[in-house]
């Protein structure tokens, strides 16, 4: 199944994005992978929002769209921004330091994802930040 | 009888960035007011980001240059596996409940 919805770009719409997420909870997804996977949107959402968005007015949207199957669960967020090289800034990060406020969401996305990519969109508009998580068996 | 040198703090809601600065400055004030054990109880905490923990990492080192103690308790699933996923189970002191911080700390 597969849903979309659309929330503008402020603090305030993290509620709406938590709230949106509940209503697609599938009765085959673990408690411990359907948490990873929200706090994993929640994480993506944020850095859309401070980062991507931080420089753009709260009208500008930002857009989710959630797939899930009976063996994934995929999550797309796309965002206006002017776009960003997530894999360089990766490599440079320091993954075990777990007490730098730097990256902490990136590090968390990395830690659930099985797939993390942050690309320019077809129309070359916006970025789409995937995220995957195959369910454990 | 209530320890004077005691303040449980109960957030609600969501933890986010902007919470957590909420809840830094209340933990400031209570360390200037002499609090020398403080108890963050969780349990009405629906949901923690990583701008929410990185709050409470900030509370920490608050707490700990005051020379006072930082106790947490009541954490749901979501924030357990927030904490297992940065490491921060090892870092904080964390209760299961009230009841069981009281025994081990305040009336051992």
């Amino acid at each position: 199944m597969k849903t979309t919805f659309t929330v503008p770009s402020e603090e305030e719409s993290l509620p709406l994005v938590l709230s949106h997420f509940s209503k697609i909870d599938q009765d085959w997804i673990s408690e411990k992978d359907w948490l990873r996977c929200e706090l994993a949107l929640v994480e993506g959402f944020t850095n859309a929002l401070n980062h991507a968005h931080k420089n753009l007015p709260a009208e500008t949207k930002i857009e989710i769209e959630v797939n899930i199957t009976r063996e994934n669960m995929e999550i797309r967020i796309f965002d206006s921004g002017p776009g960003f090289d997530l894999a360089g800034y990766i490599e440079q990060l320091n993954l075990e330091d777990d007490f730098s406020p730097t990256g902490r969401g990136i590090r968390i996305l990395l830690k659930i994802a099985n797939h993390l990519s942050y690309t320019r969109t077809s129309d070359n508009n916006r970025n789409c930040l995937l995220i995957v998580k195959e369910f454990a068996l | 009888m209530m320890n004077p040198k005691l303040k449980i703090i109960e957030p609600e809601g969501i933890f986010d960035k902007n919470k957590a600065t909420e809840y830094r400055q209340l933990v400031n004030e209570s360390l200037a007011a002499g609090s020398t054990i403080i108890l963050l109880d969780l349990q009405k905490v629906t949901f923690m980001d990583s701008g929410g923990l990185g709050g409470l990492v900030m509370i920490r080192k608050a707490v700990i240059e005051a020379q006072s103690q930082l106790f947490l308790c009541s954490l749901n699933e979501q924030i357990k596996i927030l904490f297992e996923l940065t490491s921060m189970e090892l870092v904080f002191n964390i209760f299961d409940n009230q009841e069981a911080f009281q025994q081990k700390i305040i009336n051992p």
